[in-house]
């Protein structure tokens, strides 16, 4: 099966909610690491967390990652 | 009244330039949507995943748009109490570590009003959370299993299920009023999870219990739960999350002491 066969068995329509939850919520968290530029931790690290990890990296940004001060 | 609603401000603005407001929700809805499309894509999934010995066979169980709310509410009894417990963790705590509470302390501020607004703003949200992450789950159930529960059973179970969550959050800002950020949370999950393991251990015995709630809310979606029981657990769960509301207004006001200048 080639991979363009493979992409459009994908039902989008289902699936599309998760990845836009998915992009926003790591827009937000990458907006918001570069605002504030403290973090617990190196920044390249949690942009790295943010990036790769799905989900849960932005949360975890989000709950320990950013710095109160 | 005046005071509470001047805190009532403060605790938006601050959820809304913390980013709660937006990601505790996207949370509750991402795993809304994930939980029933998981298990309606099952035999796909293990096909593609592989590593399966040739010739194989799984019966996979039919699924009911009851089973999948019952497995999202498992869901969310897990990974959605370590997002609530994490994301109000830091309530009070935070505030009389950061400098913000010198600020407020200063003043001869109303306790309660103080507590409350923050009681208030995060029950909303934590509610508002769970209810669109079922919003979520029901869309999908409705469009991808036969059969469905009702939808005024469906209301019943995400009613009983506020309850519940109030008494999560209530217990969470109880715990960030009497003890720091990391202690608070430790305090609020062990409090939960160990109460769900003493359920899942005699449960049988203990039917009026606030950990007994989501099981009575799901037993609407199959057939009705015991209307006695339930009625037990949640007095019980109101009066708990009430004496823990009056103590986390005590503690708030003990602990204002403790801000760092």
């Amino acid at each position: 099966m080639s991979i363009t066969e493979q992409l459009a068995e994908i039902p989008w329509g289902l699936v599309w909610p998760l990845i836009a939850i998915q992009f926003v919520l790591m827009t937000a968290a990458l907006i918001d690491l570069n605002k504030k530029r403290s973090t617990n931790g190196p920044i390249i690290l949690w942009v790295f967390i943010i990036i790769f990890i799905n989900t849960i990296g932005p949360i975890l940004y989000f709950t320990v990652g950013r710095r109160h001060s | 009244m005046n005071q509470y609603r001047l805190f009532l401000g403060k605790e938006w603005r601050e959820q809304a330039r913390s980013f709660k407001l937006f990601w505790v929700p996207l949370v509750f809805i991402f795993f809304g949507a994930l939980e029933p499309l998981t298990y309606h894509f099952l035999p796909q999934i293990l096909e593609s995943v592989g590593n399966l010995p040739e010739g194989s066979e799984f019966t996979l169980p039919e699924m009911t748009g009851a089973d999948v709310y019952a497995s999202l509410t498992g869901q969310y009894q897990t990974v959605g109490l370590l997002v609530l417990v994490l994301a109000f963790m830091g309530s009070l705590s935070g505030e009389r570590k950061s400098g913000t509470g010198t600020l407020l302390y200063v003043r001869p501020i109303s306790y309660a009003a103080y507590y409350l607004s923050k009681w208030t703003s995060a029950v909303l949200l934590g509610a508002a959370s769970l209810w669109l992450g079922y919003g979520m789950a029901a869309t999908y159930i409705v469009q991808l299993y036969d059969q469905v529960p009702d939808l005024r059973d469906v209301v019943l179970f995400l009613l009983v299920m506020a309850v519940w969550i109030v008494f999560v959050v209530t217990l969470t800002l109880t715990a960030s009023a009497s003890l720091p950020t990391g202690g608070a949370a430790g305090a609020a999950l062990g409090i939960l999870f160990i109460g769900m393991m003493i359920d899942g251990l005699v449960g049988t015995y203990w039917t009026w219990s606030p950990w007994k709630l989501q099981s009575y809310g799901l037993a609407y979606l199959t057939g009705g739960p015991d209307t006695g029981d339930l009625a037990g657990a949640l007095i019980v769960t109101a009066v708990l999350t009430a004496l823990l509301a009056l103590f986390g207004i005590l503690q708030a006001r003990r602990n204002a002491a403790k801000a760092k200048v």
